[in-house]
C-alpha cells in the first residue's frame, strides 16, 4: 500500500484525493513554513526586490528619465578609478577603526567602573544613555554649533581655561571631529552591553582566582576579557555595519565638505542629488559587498570566540 | 440755492463714485475671487518646516472652508524637498498636486508641471488676461526665474535674492573714514569693485585690543563673513561671476528666441577662475569657521559684531542679522547694498501644479491664493519672509518711521535691485536648462574643494566644466560644449 502523503487522502472508495492548499499549509510538516510566509513576503518586497533592482541598475546608465542604457561593467570600472570614491572609502575605513577602537576602550573602561554598585548608579547610567536617545541629526547640529570657532561652547570653555581656541572644522581636523561626535553618541552602547556582560559573569571563577592569588590585571586579562569576547565581537560587528553607513553626523555639520566625505555620503550624493541611479547603485552594491565581507570575517571570529568562551 | 445744492450733491456723488472705482480697481485677488471649484478631490502639497509657514497654514484652512477642497500638508525640511518631489514627479504618481519649487528647478521639472497660463485659460473666469493682470505686481526677476521656455510654470511666494550687508555705523564713523582714507587713498564707502572689497576686508580685520570706532575691541574682528561650506558657496560664486558678466555656461539662442546650445566659453572659465581666486583671497580676512559655514553662521558672525561685511547674503536674512546686531552691539546698524557687479544670485521658493495632479483645478487656485496679496502679507508680517510681490514690499505699512529699519530698507533694496537686474535674468544659464537643479547640487561640492585645499583652483574648474557637461548632456536635450 502506498504511503499517505499530505497531498493525498484515502477514501472509502480507495480513490486518492488531493489535499487542499489549506490542509497542506496547516499540516504538521509544513506549518512552520506557513508561519514564516508573512516575514518572507515582507523581506522579498522590501529587501530582496530593491536589492535586485539596485544590482540591475548597477549595470545600466539611468537618470530616472527615459530608458536605462545597458553599459555592462563600465560603472564598476569607473568606480575603481574614481578618486573621490576611493578617498571616501579610505576615510570610511579610517573612521571605522578610530570609532570602534575608542568606543570599545571607553565602553570597557566605564563598564568595569559601573558594573559595581555605587551611590547614584541609576542616575549616572541613565544620563550616560542620553546621547543614544537623541536623534543623530539633532546631535550633529548641536555639535556643529558647539565646535564653532568664534562662539562655540567648546572654544569658549578653552578660552576661559586660558587655552587657545581650536579650529575644529579645519580640513586637517574635521574628520576627527566627526569621529568624536560619533564616539560620543555611541560609547554608551558598548558600555551597557559590556555592563550587562560583566554582571552575568559567574562569580565562583573570580573567587577561585582570588583565592589562588591572581592579580587584578591577570584576572582581567585571563578571565574577564576572554569571557567578554563574544560580546565584544558583537559590538564590533554591529558597529562596523553601522559605521560603514555613517551619514547623519555629516548632514548636520560639514555636508561632506572639508575632506570629510564618507562612503554613504558619496552614494547619497550620486544617487539622490545627481540622480545618477546607475552609478549610485554601483556604489551602493560595493558598499553592501564590503559590509558583508567585513562582517563575515568578523562573524567567523565571533563564532570562534563564542566557542572559546564556552 | 437749489441749483447749488444739486451741484454739491453731484460733486460729492462723483467723488464717492470715483473713490469707489479706485478702490475697486486696486482690489487685489483674494479668496472671494476664487470661483466654485467643481473637482472636490483632496490635494496634497509639501511645505517647508519653520515659522514662516505656520500662519499661512491657517490661511490655507480658510481656502479649504471656502472651496470645500481638503488640502493635505506634508512638512519637510527644505534640503529634502527636491529629492522627495523629484521622485514623485518623475514617476508621475500625482502624489503632490501642488509642487514646492526652487526656481532653479523650474526648467528641469517643466515636463511635469502645468503651465499656469494653460490652467488659467481652463479654470479662470477672467482667463489668461486676469491671471497676467494679477501677477504684474510680482517681481519681474522672480517671474522670469519661474518660467520655462516662455511659459509661466510657477508663482514665487518668497525670495532669497542676495545682497551685500555691511556695518553702516562703522562706515559712517569719521575715525574709520579718516583712517581708511589715510591708508588707501580713497573714501570709505560700500565697495563696488573687488579691489575695494579686498581693501576694506583687510582694513577691518583686527585683533582683540585694537580699536574700532575709537573703542578697544574685546574680541578679534574679521573684515568679511562668508559661506565657504559645501552648501551655499555656489550662490556666492554666482553673484561673483554674474557680476563679471560671466556664467557657468553661456546660453546661445536662435533668432526666434529658442535655445540653440550652451557653450562654456573661455570668458566663462576666466570669470570663474577670477571669482574663485578672489574668493579664496578674501578668506584670509574671514573667520576660520567660514570653511563649514552656511547662512546662519555668516549672519551670526556679523550679528555678534565679529564681522563687518557679508559680501553676499540672502536679503531675507537682513532683518534677523540687524536685530541680532542691535542686541549685541546696541549702536550697531547695518546697510544693504548690491553685490559687486550688481547682479546678485536670485530666486524664490515658488509653487506650481503637477501635470499628474488628480485635481489641477483646486491646485491652481491654491497656488494663486498663496501668491495673493493677503497670503503674502501674512507670510511677510508673521513669517518673517520677504514677499515676491512688489506692491506688498512698497506697502506704506513697511515704510513707517518704526518699520523703515531694517524692514523697509530691505524692501526698498529688493524692489530697486529687481528693476536693475531684470534685463539680465533671461540669459542666466540656471534658468534656461533642465539640468539646473543637478548642476546646482554638484557645484556645492566642487566649488568648496579649493577653499578647503582639497583641490587647486584649476582642478576645480576642470571638474566643474566636466561635470556640468556630463550632467547637462544627461538631463537636458539642449547640446552643450566647451569652447
Amino acid at each position: 500500500m502506498k504511503a499517505e502523503t499530505p497531498w493525498e487522502t484515502r477514501t472509502d472508495f480507495a480513490v486518492v484525493r488531493r489535499s487542499t492548499v489549506w490542509e497542506i499549509l496547516t499540516s504538521e510538516k509544513y506549518f512552520k513554513w506557513t508561519l514564516l510566509i508573512p516575514l518572507l513576503v515582507v523581506l522579498a518586497i522590501f529587501m530582496l526586490y530593491p536589492l535586485l533592482y539596485c544590482a540591475y541598475y548597477s549595470f545600466h546608465q539611468w537618470g530616472m528619465r527615459g530608458e536605462a542604457i545597458y553599459v555592462g561593467a563600465q560603472n564598476y570600472r569607473q568606480l575603481l578609478n574614481d578618486k573621490a570614491f576611493l578617498e571616501a572609502l579610505y576615510r570610511t575605513l579610517k573612521v571605522l577603526v578610530i570609532c570602534v577602537s575608542c568606543e570599545l576602550l571607553i565602553g570597557l573602561g566605564l563598564a568595569l567602573l559601573w558594573s559595581r554598585n555605587f551611590p547614584g548608579e541609576n542616575v549616572v547610567r541613565g544620563l550616560a544613555l542620553f546621547p543614544l536617545l537623541v536623534a543623530p541629526l539633532i546631535l550633529s547640529l548641536l555639535w556643529n554649533f558647539m565646535f564653532e570657532y568664534d562662539f562655540g561652547a567648546v572654544n569658549l570653555v578653552l578660552q576661559a581655561l586660558g587655552l587657545n581656541k581650536v579650529y575644529w572644522w579645519s580640513p586637517e581636523r574635521a574628520l576627527y571631529t566627526i569621529c568624536f561626535i560619533t564616539i560620543w553618541q555611541w560609547f554608551p552602547f558598548a558600555t551597557f552591553v559590556l555592563v550587562a556582560g560583566l554582571r552575568s559573569l559567574p562569580k565562583d571563577v573570580f573567587e577561585a582566582a582570588r583565592v589562588d592569588g591572581a592579580s587584578p590585571w591577570y584576572t582581567f586579562r585571563r578571565l574577564t576579557l576572554p569571557m567578554l569576547s563574544p560580546l565584544i565581537m558583537i559590538i564590533v560587528v554591529l558597529r562596523t555595519m553601522w559605521l560603514i553607513r555613517l551619514f547623519d553626523p555629516l548632514y548636520g555639520t560639514t555636508r561632506g565638505g572639508v575632506q570629510t566625505e564618507l562612503l554613504d555620503w558619496i552614494v547619497y550624493r550620486t544617487a539622490f542629488v545627481y540622480f545618477d541611479i546607475g552609478y549610485g547603485s554601483t556604489m551602493a552594491i560595493f558598499s553592501l559587498v564590503l559590509t558583508i565581507a567585513v562582517c563575515a570575517v568578523m562573524f567567523k571570529i565571533l563564532m570562534k570566540a563564542l566557542g572559546g568562551a564556552h | 440755492m437749489k441749483y447749488r445744492a444739486w451741484v454739491s450733491i453731484g460733486m460729492v456723488a462723483i467723488l464717492v463714485l470715483g473713490f469707489a472705482c479706485m478702490v475697486l480697481a486696486q482690489e487685489k485677488f483674494g479668496l472671494k475671487d476664487i470661483p466654485e471649484i467643481k473637482n472636490k478631490k483632496a490635494i496634497n502639497m509639501i511645505v517647508e518646516t519653520g515659522a514662516a509657514w505656520d500662519k499661512v497654514i491657517e490661511y490655507i484652512k480658510q481656502f479649504e472652508t471656502a472651496t470645500g477642497v481638503k488640502v493635505n500638508i506634508e512638512r519637510v525640511a527644505s534640503p529634502v524637498v527636491y529629492s522627495k518631489e523629484n521622485v514623485e514627479l518623475m514617476a508621475g504618481t500625482g502624489y503632490y498636486d501642488v509642487v514646492y519649487v526652487e526656481t532653479s528647478w523650474t526648467c528641469e521639472w517643466s515636463d511635469y508641471l502645468w503651465s499656469l497660463e494653460e490652467l488659467a485659460a481652463q479654470y479662470d473666469p477672467k482667463g489668461v488676461e486676469g491671471f497676467q493682470e494679477d501677477i504684474q505686481n510680482i517681481s519681474p526677476v522672480l517671474l522670469r526665474c519661474g518660467q520655462a521656455y516662455g511659459k509661466q510654470m510657477v508663482l514665487p511666494f518668497y525670495t532669497y535674492h542676495m545682497g551685500m550687508f555691511l556695518r553702516q555705523d562703522v562706515y559712517d564713523d569719521p575715525t574709520e573714514q579718516a583712517a581708511f582714507k589715510a591708508k588707501y587713498g580713497y573714501d570709505l564707502k560700500p565697495p563696488t569693485s573687488y579691489k575695494e572689497l579686498y581693501d576694506q576686508a583687510e582694513f577691518f580685520t583686527r585683533k582683540k585690543g585694537d580699536a574700532l570706532k575709537g573703542q578697544p575691541l574685546d574680541h578679534d574682528l574679521y573684515g568679511v563673513a562668508m559661506m565657504a561650506g559645501a552648501y551655499q558657496i555656489n550662490d556666492e560664486i554666482s553673484c561673483w561671476i554674474w557680476g563679471m558678466g560671466g556664467d557657468y555656461a553661456t546660453v546661445v539662442k536662435n533668432p526666434d528666441g529658442t535655445i540653440k546650445e550652451f557653450v562654456i566659453t573661455g570668458k566663462d572659465k576666466d570669470a570663474l577662475k577670477q571669482a574663485l581666486t578672489q574668493y579664496k583671497d578674501l578668506l584670509k580676512f574671514a573667520p576660520a569657521g567660514c570653511l563649514t559655514a552656511n547662512f546662519d553662521f555668516a549672519c551670526a558672525q556679523q550679528g555678534e559684531g565679529f564681522a563687518i561685511i557679508q559680501p553676499h547674503q540672502f536679503a531675507s536674512l537682513f532683518t534677523w542679522t540687524a536685530d541680532l546686531l542691535k542686541e549685541k552691539v546696541p549702536d550697531g546698524r547695518l546697510g544693504i547694498y548690491p553685490t559687486i557687479g550688481g547682479q546678485p544670485y536670485t530666486g524664490a521658493w515658488s509653487l506650481g501644479v503637477a501635470k499628474a495632479s488628480k485635481n489641477p483645478e483646486a491646485a491652481y487656485w491654491l497656488v494663486r491664493y498663496i501668491a495673493s496679496y493677503d497670503c503674502q502679507k501674512v507670510l511677510m508680517k508673521e513669517g518673517g519672509q520677504f514677499s515676491a510681490r512688489m506692491d506688498l514690499l512698497l506697502d506704506p505699512e513697511f515704510h513707517s518711521a518704526e518699520t523703515e529699519y531694517p524692514l523697509g530698507l530691505t524692501c526698498s533694496y529688493l524692489v530697486d535691485i529687481w528693476k536693475a537686474q531684470a534685463p539680465y535674468v533671461d540669459n542666466y544659464w540656471y534658468f534656461n536648462t533642465k539640468a539646473g537643479g543637478k548642476v546646482y547640487e554638484m557645484q556645492m561640492n566642487v566649488l568648496h574643494k579649493p577653499m578647503a585645499d582639497a583641490s587647486t583652483i584649476d582642478e576645480c574648474i576642470r571638474e566643474l566644466v566636466d561635470k556640468t557637461i556630463e550632467l547637462t548632456s544627461k538631463f537636458d536635450t539642449v547640446p552643450i560644449r566647451e569652447e
